[in-house]
């Protein structure tokens, strides 16, 4: 980058913290003089006092973490690899796709989370039937993502691959999904966001443990200032998982970037030189 | 379409099977559920759930007001969160700074999962219809806005030269070639945002509420009621199924030339009525051909 480039780009960083400095101090100034309601909106200075309070005082928040964190993990891996593995079979198989259409139809109609009183009067209070909301609510975005990327391989390919005698799985796996990754990859992340409101729904309903448990209490008491914490805290985790799943994603879907291509080439280039000099060793 | 008597033969063999396996299923599962294979506490029968649907619907009525209680608030979510989500679009393409300024608190408002917001909202708004209007308007913003604004800023280069060269205005070029480019991708985000508007109706009436298929729905299972439970979900599954095929047909009629069948009945109708226009010019020139 270019000196001005880089001076450029410093400055308009500057302004971008200052207009948000701004905003607080007017923010704080409108606290103070009684002009805004605290109800509404706590004071800035009243939030960073409740991340103290939270995270080193008190430190209550990190077993609720944990608790939560741990059930988004568990719940969307198994909701995911339950999704892609049935995309794959349903999308490859013309017969099962044709019945189970009207099924899949009527269950992506249905607002997901709305299961989650259902489950859990079915499974009980505690971790499980929480587990199941987040599977069930991660389930979806990779199977539907899943079937339409396999259903959407390029015919021409296909074809060409099958008369030069590739077998099934060889198609399946240097043809079909090589094309659906980037599609599956952006179901995944949409699952990965919605195993973050899911888990908080089901802590809405069953308010024992965990981060949204956490919220609902604190919005009751109406200690505001910390329920800001405690929702700032998400959407830092929000953000983390967003820019995770982007670079499992590049990694994952290499031959869609440049960096990926070229450090994948590099690789195989290696590989194949490393082959053949032992070749020609023997 | 013209019906030759074909179609009806098509259709009841293409649908024959579907209603032969639903049958099939529906009758394994209430022999499994009378068997005792399955406890009917988790998995009621398909038959107490009929009787469910019916009552809710036809012998009490209860559902009624719930059902269009939950669907006003969620429409009415959507509508306020898609005008705000379309303005700030048009803004942003617009005016790069504005774009500048504003983006980074969008991505902070995507990356929050909006249904952590639910507890503070109804501590804003009440228990009342208010709070699910505005959960819902918060969690439908984010697909409409990104959409929106993807789609305005896909233009294709080449497009908006023909259009300069022609001598088409600012204005013109905007309203003609990029707000028309944009409504395809501008749809899929409000159909995403009305599914998701419901939702977020849904789950605030879960959280705290007097009315709404929610409540009703929170209401039978905390009663171990599954049967009712499970009928109240349905009757989310059809609200969905009615809010999105309504999107659906709005698509269709307003984004007309991405299908070929409406296109071709829209390029008719203008023909007939620019024919029709023409016709009337000719007849007035006729005449005052007569005159002279």
């Amino acid at each position: 980058m270019t000196p001005e480039g880089a001076r450029l780009k410093w400055r308009r960083r500057g302004n971008h913290a200052a207009i948000f400095l701004g905003l607080m101090a007017l923010w704080q100034t409108g606290s103070w003089t009684g002009f805004l309601d605290p109800l509404f909106f706590p004071a800035p200075l009243d939030i960073l006092a409740s991340f103290w309070r939270i995270y080193v005082t008190q430190g209550n928040i990190w077993y609720h973490l944990y608790v939560s964190l741990g059930l988004v993990l568990a719940g969307f891996t198994m909701g995911s690899i339950l999704g892609v593995g049935l995309g794959a079979v349903v999308g490859m198989n013309a017969t099962v796709r044709r019945f189970l259409q009207p099924y899949v139809i009527v269950l992506e109609a249905t607002p997901r989370i709305a299961v989650a009183p259902l489950l859990i009067a079915a499974l009980g209070f505690g971790p499980q039937s929480k587990i199941a909301i987040i599977m069930l609510v991660c389930f979806f975005a990779p199977f539907i993502n899943t079937l339409s990327g396999v259903l959407n391989v390029n015919r021409d390919r296909m074809e060409l691959m099958r008369s030069l005698g590739a077998s099934k799985m060889q198609v399946l796996r240097k043809l079909v999904l090589p094309d659906a990754i980037p599609v599956i990859m952006a179901g995944e992340r949409l699952a990965m966001t919605s195993a973050l409101s899911g888990v908080l729904v089901a802590e809405f309903i069953q308010r024992d443990q965990g981060i949204g448990a956490l919220i609902l209490t604190y919005t009751r008491n109406l200690n505001m200032a910390s329920a800001f914490a405690c929702i700032l805290t998400l959407t830092a985790i929000g953000f983390l998982i967003f820019k995770g799943m982007e670079m499992v994603d590049h990694h994952v879907a290499y031959w869609k970037n440049e960096a990926g291509l070229k450090r994948m080439t590099e690789k195989r280039a290696r590989a194949f030189a490393a082959r053949r000099g032992g070749l020609a060793h023997a | 379409m013209r019906d030759t008597g074909f179609g009806a033969i098509y259709w009841t063999v293409r649908i024959a099977p579907h209603l032969v396996i639903f049958a099939a299923l529906l009758t394994l599962w209430e022999v499994a559920v009378a068997q005792g294979w399955i406890t009917s506490i988790m998995i009621p029968r398909p038959s107490k759930i009929g009787a469910a649907i019916a009552n809710l619907y036809v012998i009490k009525g209860t559902i009624w007001e719930h059902f269009f209680i939950t669907l006003g608030e969620a429409v009415f979510g959507f509508l306020i969160g898609a005008v705000v989500a379309i303005l700030l679009a048009l803004f942003s393409s617009l005016s790069e700074r504005f774009e500048r300024y504003v983006s980074p608190y969008a991505v902070v408002l995507n990356v929050t999962p909006g249904i952590a917001l639910t507890p503070l909202i109804i501590a804003w708004f009440g228990y009342g219809m208010g709070s699910k209007i505005a959960l819902a308007a918060v969690i439908c913003f984010f697909p409409i806005f990104v959409n929106t604004l993807t789609g305005l800023r896909q233009m294709d280069p080449d497009r908006e030269e023909l259009f300069r060269s022609l001598g088409a205005s600012n204005r013109q070029v905007f309203f003609k070639a990029r707000v028309p480019a944009a409504l395809p991708l501008m749809f899929a985000g409000m159909k995403i945002g009305l599914t998701t508007a419901l939702i977020g109706a849904v789950v605030a009436e879960f959280a705290q509420a007097t009315a709404g298929v929610g409540v009703l729905m929170a209401r039978a299972s905390f009663a171990l009621d599954m049967a009712g439970s499970l009928a109240a979900l349905l009757s989310m599954t059809l609200m969905g199924l009615l809010l999105f095929y309504g999107m659906e047909l709005l698509d269709d009629r307003v984004v007309f030339w991405r299908r070929e069948a409406r296109m071709s009945a829209v390029s008719r109708a203008r023909a007939k009525a620019w024919k029709a226009r023409r016709g009337q010019r000719d007849e007035k020139n006729n005449m005052g051909g007569e005159t002279k």
